[in-house]
Formats: C-alpha cells, structure tokens, sequence
C-alpha cells in the first residue's frame, strides 16, 4: 500500500514537472501571455476566485507546519522549505512551495466560532452569526462575499456576476440582496467529456422565433401579484430575478463560449488534473477570463477529526496541484494582477492530535484561534508570510486578523468599500463589514 | 465527577428539563442553607468563575476549547468547577495565582495585557472586576462552600417589555438562590441580542437595552454562569389599532386567538383571507401535495355550503396521496444511503414509513416502533435506523435530534455550548443504544446487499468518551437506570420520551407539522429547539403541542387542527398593517413547490407520466422510495444527495439553473410535444380556442382566468396548423410563470 502510494506519488509529479517543464519552454506559453497582456490592456476589472475547503483544513498539515513542536502536535508530516526563506510549508504543499514567491500566506487570521454553521458564516460574510447557531447550521444573517460582489459590481455580457462550482458553501448565499445576487450554481462535472452548463440554450427542436414568443407570452400572461414591498420578503420577486439572468444568460454570446471547455487546448485541460477538482479551477479561469468578478470553487470533506494524515497524502496533494496550477496558468496569461485567489475554510484544527471517541484513526478537532489563509494575486506582494502563531500552532499571537480585515481587504481589491452602508429588506443600515480595515500587509 | 454526576442527577429528570430550576430546587430543598449564608467574602463558583465567562475566557476558542489554550484550560462556559478551580488554583505549578503578591498572579498579568496574551487585554488594572480577582487570591482563593446555596435559575427583570423606536430601558439579570435569596448579577452577565438593529445590548456590564429605529421584535438573551434567561423586546408599528378591532378579527380556534394575540402586541394586523381558488390550490397543495384536477376545481368553487373548506380539508385527509405525501417528507429525514445500508433496506424502511402513515399510526406510536424496532432489517423496515446508524453514539444523537429536537452532537466533545446538555447526558442518552444486538451481515459498502437481524442483547455497555467509563442510559437531566439481565433499555426511553411530562416530544414534532402546512416552523431550524433559539410564538407552539398531544399524538388531526384555523386561510398579499411580517403569520407565506410536488404537478397540468427507473409505470415522483432513481428535474429542484457530507439540506429558494431547466430542459419540451400529452390532444379536439384556454388555467393555476387573461391567451392561439404548436407555447408560458411553481 504504502510502496504503492508512494510510487504513484513520485511518478505523477515528476509528469506535471516534466509537463509543466515543456509548456514553460515552449511557445504557447508566451502567446498566451502577450495575450493576456494585451488585454489587460483594455483596463480588465479584477475578480476573484475563493477557494473555499469546506470543513476547515488543518494550518499545520497546510501552510503553518510546527517542526520543533512536540510529534502529537507536529504530526507525521515534515516541513519543507518553500522560495521564501526561512518559510516552511507541510511536505505535501510542494507545488505550492514551488510558487511560493508568488503568493502571499496570512497565518494570524482568528475567530471564535468553533462550529461549521458558524465559522462558514463569518468567513464568507465577514460578520459573526446574530444568534449561536450549531454545527449542522446553514444560515444566513448578512450576505456572502459572493452576492456583496454581485451586487456592487455585477457583470457583462449576460453573465451572472457570482458562480459557485460545484455547489454553494452553507453562507454563500445573497441575504437581503435579493435572489439574482445568489451564486450560479455549476454542478455538472466538467471533467466529463460531455460536460455543458445544462438548460442555457433553448432546446433544439425550437426556432429562435418561437422562443422569442414563447417569453413574448410569458410577459403578457403573467399577472401574478407581487410585493414590490422589500420588506415582505417576496420569493416571487426572488424568482423574476433569476428569470431576467436565466434569460440575459441565453441570450449572451461570450457567456456560452466560457462555458465550452472543449475550446480549451488539451494540455492546457491536462496540465490543471483530468479530474472534477482539476476542471472545475480551469472552469474557474475560463468564467474570470470572460468578465465575471467572483467564482467560488467549493471543495469539500476537509473536517478531518480522523484520518487526517492519510487524507492530506491524496486530498492535500491534489489541493496543491491544482491551486499551484490555477496560480500558475492565471500568472502565465497575465491575469494574477487583476485576479485574487484566496484558499480558506472555516478555521483550523486543533494542535493535539487526538481521537474521537468512536473512532480509530487520529486527527484534530475545530480550531479558530488559528487560520492559515492563502492569498495571490490581485496586487497582493508576492512571497511573504504575514502573522505568526505560537510555537505550537495554539493562537495566531502576531499581527492577528479577524475574518472582518480579511473579508475587507477582498473588497478593497475588488474596488468595493467595505464600509458602505447597505439597507436591509426593512430598510435598516447595517455595515458592509463592522470592521472595515483591511490587512495593511495584503494592499 | 462523581460528585457533579449526583447533583445533576438529584433532580426529577422530566421536571427539570420543563423548568431547568425544578430539578435543582428538589435537589437543594434538603440541603437548607442558612438565611443569610449570601457569600461574605469573594469565593470561586459564586463570584470568580461568572467572570472568567463573561470575560470569554473560558470560551470555545480561548480556554474553554477541550485541550484549553497554552496549557491553560478551563472547563466550556464554566460547566465544572472543580476542574476550572484546579486549573486556576493549583495547575501551572501555582503560578497563575500568588496569594502573597496578588497583583503578580499570571492570572491577572495575562488578563490586563502586563504580559503577553493570546486573547488580548481583556480587564483593566483597578477596575471592579480586577480588585474582585485581586482580592479573592490574597485571601487564600476560597471556593464556595459545597453547602453553600445554589444558583436554581436566572431571570430577566422584566421578561419582556415593549418600546417605543430609540427608546432605552435597563435590564436586571437576577439570579435566585435555592435559599430563596435573590441576587443582581447583571455586572457579571454575557449578553447577546438577536437582532442587533431592532434592539441592541452591550456585551457586558451595564444591561441597557437599546431601541432601534424600527419597528420589530428581538430576544435578548443574557447568560450568567450555565444558566439562560431571554427577555423579549417588541418595538410595535406606529399609531394605535383599537381594541375592538382584535375583538372582532375571526377565531375558528385557539390558533387564531394566540396569533392575533401576538399580532396585537406589534400593533399588526392580518391580511383578508385568501379567495376560493387559492384556497383550494393551497389546501391540497399542503395537505397532499398535489395540484386538484379541473373537475374538482370547478365543484369546489361551485359548492356554496358555509363549512366546505372544512369539509374539503376532511376529504383531502382520507386520499391516497396523503400518506405518499407525508412519509416523502419522512424519508428525508431517515432514508439512508443505498450504498451504505443496501438497496433492500432503503426500499423496506421506505414501504415501513408508508405504510405508517396510510393507517395513521398515532406518532407516539410510530416513534415506538422505530425507536425500539426488532427483527430483520428485510422484513421489518424500522430496524434500518439502526442498520444505518450503528454505533451507539449516531444513534443516540440522531434520536435526540429528530425526535426530541435537541441536539446532542456536540456534547460528544464538549458541553454543549448553547444549552445545559454536558458530555454525561450524551453519553447518557447514547447508552440507551447499548443493548442494540446485530446478527447476520452488517455493512459493507458499496453493496451492503446482506441481510441483518436487529436484536436486543442481555448486555452491553457503552463506555463514556473522555473517561472511558461504563456509562448506564441516563434520560436528559435524568437518573441513571441500572438495568435488569432481560430489559431492554430502548423501552424505557420510549416510554420517557413520550411521556405526558415530557415537553420536547410533542413539540418537535407540532413544530414541523406546522412549518409544513405554513411554509414556516415557529421555531427555525425546525429541529433545534433551545432558550436561546426562541420561538416567534412560544405560546402557539406550546398549545400545539398540548393539543397534539391531548389528541392522542394523532398526526392527521394535527393537520386538520391547523388548516381549519383561520389563520391558514389568509390571502399571501400584505395589507396595511403587516408588509413587514415575516415570522409572525398576519399572512400566508408564499413558497415554491418542493421538487417532487412540482415534478408532479408538471406531469399532472401535461397529462404525462413519468418514467422512473424501479417504479411501476404510472408512478409518481411522490412515490420514489430511493434517491438514486435518477432525475434531472428533482436534483435541480433539490433533493438530499446521501453522496454528499452533510447531505444536502432542502432549499426552497428559487435559482437560475431551475428557472432555465422549466424553461429549455430537452425533457420538458419532449413532454410538450408529445402526440398523447394534453396539448396535442386539446388541439386534435373539437373544443374552442376560449375553452381550451379555461381548461389551461383551470389545469395549471387551479382558477379560471380573468377576461383580460382570456382575451390576451386567445390572441396568441389560432387556428389550422398552427393550432396544437400554439396550444403548446401557451402550456410552457404558464407552466413557467411563478403562480404556477408557487404555493400562494
């Protein structure tokens, strides 16, 4: 088992090497570049794309390895040095490690929301859940980075501004910002040869005109009352948004086009993994390359209270090789400038490794006094490390970020003030972030 | 830990969980403190360890975390002294107090930020709180004598009170003594408000309770040590609504008279009662989740007896789609995953819930059965809970949960954060699965095709988490039973959970019935109820309860309770004085079908059937008894995934990709067209353009259409070859319109 492991291990990085090896020599790369340049030209807005690890990820099996530490809080992984000196990531972020002088790792990020339902919460809102809510919570008190980014910045050419792949985190959704604010949801796999975005095309027996008319009549016969009222919550008016973006989304050219993955050249589709993870970042960059400002690629099973080192050699090593990659080919075309790519989940794991009563393999409980939280692009400096825990991984203890200074410094970069006042459905202010000071070492 | 275990224990179980203070109270009426033993000096429990909560010390992410934080760990929330004392008093070798030169105490070094602190600087030297500490480590760190009076509950001075916009009153914690001695802990009280716009709170220390500028309701909630107090603030709308005017509003039961109640006290009013037709739509659309047929439309609206929506209510109870409907519900809740407990035993708990709804088993019943099912998981389909969820701890979580609303899950680890539930009462509760005997083949996914026999042992015993000891089934805030050679601990908490005195268990379940026929619980998440996630109208939910259970659990005159209220009847459309209302039932709160029920009503309106992969032909989607029975429509409208962890959760919110599957999904248009559905077979008949669109509406929004509706729907057909094409076009534009898709 292990022989075997190891083996395909070894084997699969030395391809991507040798893979990425041949791209960088060769002459796609530097087309593709002058490409992207010469449309950054034309003022490309910027996006974002969030990498949400839905259960919390560990920080010492990710970004904040304690190697001095005693081995029931280290854990069986070793610690390997990274671009940035004297900065050391857990052995199986190598690829990670190997494009670490262009990201940017904030380790003092922490909160007190111990639970999932909770820490989802404030780490896509950036607010704190009004009232204590559980672990099997799905709740929504203020909206998601996602819909605040939807409806400041919305999108173009037909495209809704806010996409979740392959499905939307628990908090992800618009709160009081009304449904056309909710995230696109892609749960088709576009690793599938015959992946395409369901439903966005009108069927094919039907002419154009025919469906033209078809909507024509929709309009006319729909007399249905609604409450214009925000305040009374109507679901109705909810649904006519996503009816005005279903059909914007038909309608529009570039929108299909991003969504044709077989347009992409195949090393290109090889070089980010053939598998659901791997397509869903390219789907990703496809989506922020067409003009929409914010993408969540949602990756799940990362509540790792047993079982975590076995799971950090294959989920962690295939979170490394795609996130590396999507920073990677975005840096390649010019995009990481005006593109911030952020990794993150709820919290982090507890130093001990412990196990839970009613299980056999050991792993680390919820942990929110520290979060180790990936940040590229975007103007972000590239290759530092910002924030430090203790020696034992227990508390971010220098230079300590709530969610509130993450989740500003996002909107700051996508050009959106995070102290702006929003009105809820009964018209009452309520802040865009409570605290909106962003992390000085991410501007 | 003994020691904690008998006081907890000391209580009546049942009594305690009703009054969190009654079971303390007959525990502490022996132990009759001294009048006047009121703490003299400043000792642990009573004056120390409030503050280490209030100050968030002993929080989940500082201190209070399990393993605690920098070798300093402190019980969750100050649930157990002895150990919060030892770790304050004698661990860390004693640094962390030097009752010869206090002011150099870790503990009080750390809190002030003299030295460095993970949490910050947290109290300032020479402030009340400081001098307190100060003052109780330099006399020796005295603990509060054992016999010394308990704290039985907290309460909040007033409960409740009602404000003007921007106005500020204070707000008294005060904590009662089992002496009887009463005592204002508002200086050492966390709080919290629910809604921080309508009424807002500081999180410690003055207890000002401030008004927004906007009419509403917030619970807010103040914690002092274990215990939980809510006062509940109301900010009704402006200008004043005659007495008479509530007097005469209409009550065909109790319901109605607790909301308008409610409604009163916001200074809200309801809307009129919605028209026939909706009415019509709405009853069998939540009471058997079909949409009625033109015939029975056309009668219904006919019909001019005085009492036909009560009528119409009894008839829908006796159909056949009623139990398909209610036990569909039923299986989100318990159906397991075929790949973990075997296609078999998906279908028999499937036909097992069915079948307990077709004979409408009273619900105490049907929790019995399930709770204390024997036999074959092929033979008998409640026993698959138990297939599905074997360890002990799953199923003990999952019981409290589903049954009990009470969510025990994260007291596996630790105190529960919110609520009085500790790591004994999980333990304790899980221990009532410990006699669960297995025979034959267990799981074994992916197939898990094997057949298991469910059992009960002679003995069994399941060990305590962190200390590893015997545990014996212990009801919440109960007495731990010791058990006989032949007793099958599930019966005895059968027996407990549906007993007469005990208030979760009708509760829950009113609770759901309610958020099913209104489109709303009373208390959200349906199956988390706490003091601390009150409900919009605990008086409401409490008589529901009562009356559920005075019924004899019977779940169809439950529903029937609820749908002949007057309530029920009203019209969706916010009137004058309730456009704000959202939780408060001044008016029906519209909702989209859920999938199923849409996917039906889709199939119904064409005259089509669908065909599911291991279902007879001519079944209905209301009638898959497995999630894997594949369906684009049901999965873009939401179902549960069982592949995802935690499954998916329904959603009712309307999304673009469902919007776009109504309106270009190759299989709804294949539908539309097809020789033998509706369409084509209007257009082949001999029936007019004008009746042909009566029939539409009457088949797709259950009413008939205005004349402007009709006029503008005949404009659009016409006649000769175009005809069908044109009939066609008119089904898609209503089967996409959100009065179709829409429970009003």
């Amino acid at each position: 088992m292990t022989f075997h492991r190891n083996c395909e291990g070894l084997r699969r990085r030395d391809c991507l090497k040798l893979g990425l090896g041949a791209l960088l020599g060769g002459g796609l790369v530097d087309s593709l570049r002058s490409r992207g340049r010469a449309e950054g030209l034309t003022a490309r807005k910027t996006s974002s794309i969030l990498v949400w690890l839905d259960g919390g990820p560990s920080h010492f099996e990710t970004f904040d390895p304690k190697p001095n530490a005693p081995a029931e809080i280290r854990g069986e992984f070793n610690a390997i040095q990274t671009k940035i000196p004297g900065v050391l990531f857990s052995e199986n972020m190598t690829k990670l490690a190997a494009i670490s002088d262009k990201l940017t790792i904030v380790r003092s990020v922490r909160h007190d929301q111990n639970n999932h339902g909770a820490g989802n919460h404030y780490m896509t809102t950036g607010a704190p859940t009004r009232i204590p809510v559980s672990c099997g919570a799905f709740v929504s008190f203020h909206p998601s980075m996602g819909s605040v980014v939807s409806f400041e910045r919305g999108a173009s050419d037909g495209l809704p501004p806010y996409f979740s792949i392959p499905d939307m985190s628990r908090s992800g959704g618009p709160n009081f910002l009304g449904a056309r604010h909710a995230p696109f949801v892609v749960s088709d796999d576009p690793n599938q040869e015959s992946f395409m975005v369901r439903d966005v095309t009108i069927p094919k027996d039907l002419d154009d005109a025919r469906a033209i008319n078809r909507r024509k009549m929709r309009s006319r016969l729909d007399q249905f009352v609604r409450f214009h009222d925000q305040a009374a919550g109507d679901p109705v008016i909810g649904a006519d948004e996503n009816y005005q973006q279903a059909v914007s989304l038909m309608t529009s050219a570039a929108a299909q086009r991003a969504f044709e993955m077989h347009r992409e050249p195949g090393q290109i589709r090889d070089s980010y993994g053939r598998n659901a993870f791997g397509q869903q970042a390219l789907l990703a960059r496809r989506l922020v390359e067409a003009g929409v400002p914010f993408v969540t690629l949602y990756n799940g099973g990362w509540d790792h209270h047993s079982n975590i080192f076995p799971a950090f050699r294959t989920q962690g090593q295939k979170l490394d090789a795609v996130v590396a990659r999507l920073i990677e080919d975005l840096d390649q075309r010019g995009m990481l400038d005006t593109t911030l790519v952020i990794v993150m989940g709820e919290f982090g794991r507890t130093p001990m490794i412990s196990t839970l009563p009613g299980s056999t393999t050991p792993g680390r409980d919820h942990w929110s006094s520290a979060i180790s939280v990936l940040v590229a692009g975007c103007g972000t400096p590239r290759g530092q490390v910002i924030g430090a825990t203790d020696p034992r991984g227990y508390a971010a203890v220098e230079k300590v970020y709530a969610p509130e200074n993450l989740v500003s410094s996002v909107y700051t970069k996508l050009g959106i003030n995070p102290d702006k006042i929003l009105y809820t459905a009964a018209g009452r202010p309520t802040h865009l972030v409570s605290d909106p000071r962003p992390i000085a070492e991410l501007m | 830990m003994i020691l904690k275990q008998q006081r907890r224990n000391s209580g009546n179980g049942l009594k305690a969980l009703v009054v969190f203070c009654a079971g303390l109270l007959l525990f502490t009426s022996h132990t009759q403190a001294e009048e006047g033993a009121a703490p003299a000096g400043i000792t642990f429990e009573s004056d120390i360890q409030p503050q280490l909560t209030r100050l968030g010390c002993n929080a989940g992410a500082c201190h209070g975390k399990s393993r605690g934080q920098n070798g300093f760990a402190l019980s969750l929330l100050g649930f157990d002294s002895d150990f919060d004392y030892d770790a304050v008093a004698h661990e860390g070798r004693g640094r962390r107090v030097f009752p010869s030169s206090a002011e150099e105490s870790l503990l009080l070094r750390k809190a002030t930020g003299q030295l460095p602190h993970g949490g910050g600087k947290r109290i300032d030297v020479g402030s009340q709180t400081y001098e307190e500490i100060h003052s109780w480590i330099r006399n020796g760190m005295p603990r509060t004598p054992a016999e010394a009076p308990k704290i039985v509950c907290v309460v909040t001075e007033p409960a409740s009170r009602s404000l003007a916009p921007l106005e500020k009153f204070p707000l008294r914690v005060i904590a009662e003594y089992s002496d009887g001695r009463r005592r204002d802990v508002t200086e050492a009280t966390a709080f919290q408000s629910n809604d921080r716009t309508i009424a807002s709170i500081g999180a410690s220390g003055d207890g000002v309770v401030q008004a927004g500028p906007v009419p509403g309701e917030a619970a807010i909630m103040a914690r002092y040590m274990n215990h939980i107090a809510v006062c509940s603030v109301t900010i009704p709308l402006p200008g004043t609504v005659p007495e008479s005017v509530y007097e005469a509003l209409p009550r065909s039961n109790f319901i109605d008279e607790l909301v308008w109640k409610k409604l009163k006290l916001l200074g809200m009013l309801p809307s009129p009662p919605a028209n026939e037709a909706t009415f019509h739509r709405r009853a069998f659309l939540r009471a058997i989740g079909r949409l009625p047929s033109v015939e029975e439309t056309q009668a219904f609206l006919m019909d001019q007896g005085f009492d036909k929506r009560k009528t119409l209510i009894d008839r829908l109870l006796e159909r056949s789609e009623y139990a398909d409907f209610w036990a569909n519900k039923w299986a989100d809740l318990l159906r397991p995953n075929p790949y973990r407990a075997g296609i078999k035993s998906v279908w028999n708990i499937d036909s097992w819930l069915r079948d307990s709804f077709r004979r409408n088993i009273p619900y105490d019943q049907f929790v019995r059965e399930l709770i204390t099912a024997q036999g074959s998981t092929w033979k008998n389909g409640a026993t698959v809970i138990f297939r599905d969820r074997p360890e002990s701890i799953e199923i003990g979580s999952s019981v409290s949960q589903l049954f009990l609303g009470v969510r025990l899950e994260c007291a596996k680890c630790h105190h529960h954060p919110f609520e009085v539930w500790s790591q004994d009462d999980f333990f304790g509760f899980a221990a009532f699965f410990s006699r669960v005997g297995r025979k034959g083949q267990g799981l074994s996914p992916p197939i898990s095709g094997g057949e298991e026999s469910i059992y009960s042992k002679s003995t069994g015993q399941l060990n305590h988490g962190p200390t590893g000891l015997p545990v014996l089934p212990k009801t919440l805030s109960g007495v731990p039973l010791t058990l006989g050679p032949d007793e099958d601990p599930r019966e005895t908490l059968a027996v407990w959970m549906t007993d007469s005195s005990n208030p979760y268990f009708p509760k829950v379940m009113a609770n759901r019935v309610w958020a099913e026929i209104m489109g709303q619980g009373l208390v959200v998440p349906v199956d988390d109820i706490r003091a601390t996630n009150p409900a919009s109208n605990e008086a409401l939910l409490d008589h529901l309860a009562l009356e559920f259970r005075q019924q004899g659990f019977n779940i169809k005159n439950l529903i029937r309770y609820i749908m002949t209220s007057h309530v029920f009847g009203l019209s969706s459309v916010p009137a004058e004085r309730n456009v704000t209302d959202i939780k408060n039932f001044s008016r029906f709160y519209r909702q989209r079908m859920r999938a199923e029920v849409l996917l039906d009503a889709v199939n119904d309106v064409l005259g089509v059937e669908e065909d599911f992969a291991a279902l007879p032909p001519g079944s209905r989607a209301m009638q898959l008894w497995t999630y894997r029975s594949t369906s684009l429509f049901l999965d873009t409208f939401g179902r549960p995934d069982l592949n995802q962890d935690p499954p998916c959760e329904r959603s009712v919110e309307s999304t673009t990709p469902q919007v776009l599957h109504l309106m270009n999904s190759p299989a709804l248009n294949r539908k539309l067209g097809l020789d033998t559905a509706r369409p084509a077979k209007l257009a082949a008949s001999t029936k007019s353009n004008q009746e042909i669109v009566v029939e539409t509406y009457l088949l797709a929004y259950n009413r008939f259409p205005s004349s402007d509706e009709q006029q503008a729907a005949i404009e659009f057909l016409t006649e000769g070859d175009q005809r069908r094409r044109g009939i066609e076009d008119l089904f898609w534009t209503l089967l996409n319109t959100p009065e179709f898709s829409f429970v009003d």
